[in-house]
């Protein structure tokens, strides 16, 4: 799939909105995603912009365990973007991604209360995983982000402006995660969505999701 | 890994004692100039209300992970309440600093010459301060994610109360030098206060309790635990029903009942940050 915004302007007028399909069907938990994300992303320990949620439904013995896979929604309408006071967050007009200018935050955690889903962090420290030294790759990763500012999944923008697809959704193993331009009718995720039933997170908060959970 | 992944209803930890304490600096100190206008007080009342709100914004910006940066906030005031609360505390202490100034020898070169400048430098303060009181209370009714917060009533709430804060601090410091009928007067409206306070927390404790799981969970919170004897001790019982009764019975105790109100008023503030509950993803 071609993410690189000429790729994208080529087949369709609009900007792209970059989204996600999740296929709860498909999710077998196995967290991968959560560590593509974190390897991608050096993220701290303790953070993790994206993670699997679990829980036990039923009783035995029909008790079974179901998964739902979060992370920033890339809003239409996203409630942490007008909160910010400095513009630190804020959508880019060109690809509709929610992102985070860092050297704007001012790390007053107005945003991470602000978003329903509980996907905003703050890392207040530098420590990696093995204590204050930090490994040659933590080193390196850790220049992505500043500590006691916001920080957040970004669908790996790095990656799509290259023209590849988000570190999770590479990895799934089950192809759970489908991600595309629902900007462009004839995308892979706007197939899906027209075709599967599905919901947007909490979308009774008018936040209009860019991730659809497929049933 | 993964079983701390569950959902549950999980209680905000992102904003707790230093933002308790700013808000209840800045809105004592915008409830005492609001009382020193309405009174026509001391103009040392005054320069204490405007100590109180630049203390709270330097506890503000202690509390914030790049205070440095904190001159950005003054960015998003079209968008955001921290923005326009950072405008407000800035313009109450400028104005406020201007209309307090003619009252000190040292400080007379920068009162305004005429009595028309005066009154508008005034009335600019006079605003700044009310909405020093209003504007915690906006900034967290703006987070769609805590229902408990999510309300109308919320900012009123918290300007009634910084203005019941500003009478308590009065109340203590009265025996510094404060005329006795002012401090009857203020009394007077004080105990209105404590009453208006009182109806508003529980319409606003009604409310929540029927607007959804988390806000039902707000309530249980506020009642039982840790958090439910801080409520009802320290809030409802030492910050309201004591002074309450002082004023109305033992008004010789009054200093008392300034400094209960003031644990009061801390405590609310610290309460109501501590009870906010996300709401659960809803999973099928």
């Amino acid at each position: 799939m071609a993410t690189s915004e000429k790729a994208v302007a080529s087949k369709n007028g609009k900007a792209p909105r970059w989204g996600m399909a999740i296929d709860l069907k498909r999710c077998v938990g196995c967290q991968s995603c959560t560590l593509a994300c974190k390897a991608e992303n050096g993220t701290p320990p303790g953070i993790f912009w994206m993670r699997v949620l679990e829980k036990e439904e039923g009783s035995y013995p029909q008790a079974r365990k179901v998964f739902l896979p979060i992370r920033c929604n890339h809003c239409s309408e996203p409630p942490c973007v007008p909160v910010c006071p400095t513009g630190a967050s804020y959508k880019r007009k060109r690809d509709n991604l929610v992102l985070i200018n860092q050297d704007k935050c001012i790390g007053c955690r107005a945003c991470v209360v602000a978003c329903p889903y509980q996907v905003r962090f703050i890392a207040e420290d530098s420590k990696g995983y093995y204590g204050e030294e930090l490994t040659p790759y933590e080193a390196e990763s850790y220049k992505k982000w500043q500590p006691r500012t916001v920080q957040k999944c970004t669908f790996c923008v790095d990656r799509l402006e290259t023209g590849r697809e988000p570190a999770c959704v590479q990895t799934c193993p089950t192809r759970a995660l489908v991600f595309g331009n629902l900007n462009d009718l004839e995308s892979e995720i706007c197939k899906l969505v027209r075709q599967r039933s599905h919901f947007q997170p909490r979308a009774e908060l008018g936040t209009d999701p860019s991730l659809y959970y497929l049933t | 890994m993964a079983h701390e992944f569950n959902m549950k209803l999980t209680p905000q930890e992102e904003w707790s004692w230093l933002l308790a304490v700013d808000l209840f600096l800045g809105g004592m100190g915008g409830g005492l100039f609001l009382l020193f206008l309405l009174f026509n007080l001391s103009p040392s009342i005054a320069v204490l209300s405007l100590g109180l709100v630049a203390l709270g914004a330097v506890v503000l910006m202690v509390e914030l992970g790049r205070p440095l940066r904190a001159w950005r906030a003054l960015c998003k005031p079209f968008s955001s309440w921290i923005s326009r609360g950072v405008i407000f505390v800035t313009l109450f202490i400028v104005f406020g600093a201007l209309y307090s100034a003619p009252a000190f020898d040292s400080l007379s070169w920068l009162a305004p010459g005429s009595d028309t400048a005066r009154r508008t430098i005034g009335v600019v303060a006079g605003i700044s301060a009310l909405f020093v009181t209003l504007y915690p209370g906006f900034v967290l009714a703006a987070s769609p994610s805590i229902p408990f917060w999510n309300s109308p009533l919320l900012p009123v709430l918290f300007s009634f109360h910084s203005l019941m804060v500003a009478s308590g601090l009065i109340f203590l410091i009265a025996p510094l030098g404060l005329e006795s009928a002012d401090l009857r007067s203020i009394s007077f409206l004080g105990g209105i206060l404590i009453v208006v306070n009182f109806v508003l927390g529980a319409m606003y404790l009604a409310t929540s309790k029927g607007s959804g799981l988390a806000s039902k969970e707000a309530v249980r919170r506020l009642n039982e635990g840790s958090l439910g004897w801080t409520f009802k001790v320290g809030v409802i019982l030492v910050g309201m029903i004591v002074p309450l009764a002082v004023v109305l019975w033992t008004p010789s105790a009054m200093a008392l009942a300034g400094l209960f109100i003031l644990i009061g008023g801390l405590l609310f503030r610290y309460c109501v940050l501590k009870a906010g509950v996300y709401v659960p993803f809803p999973l099928t």
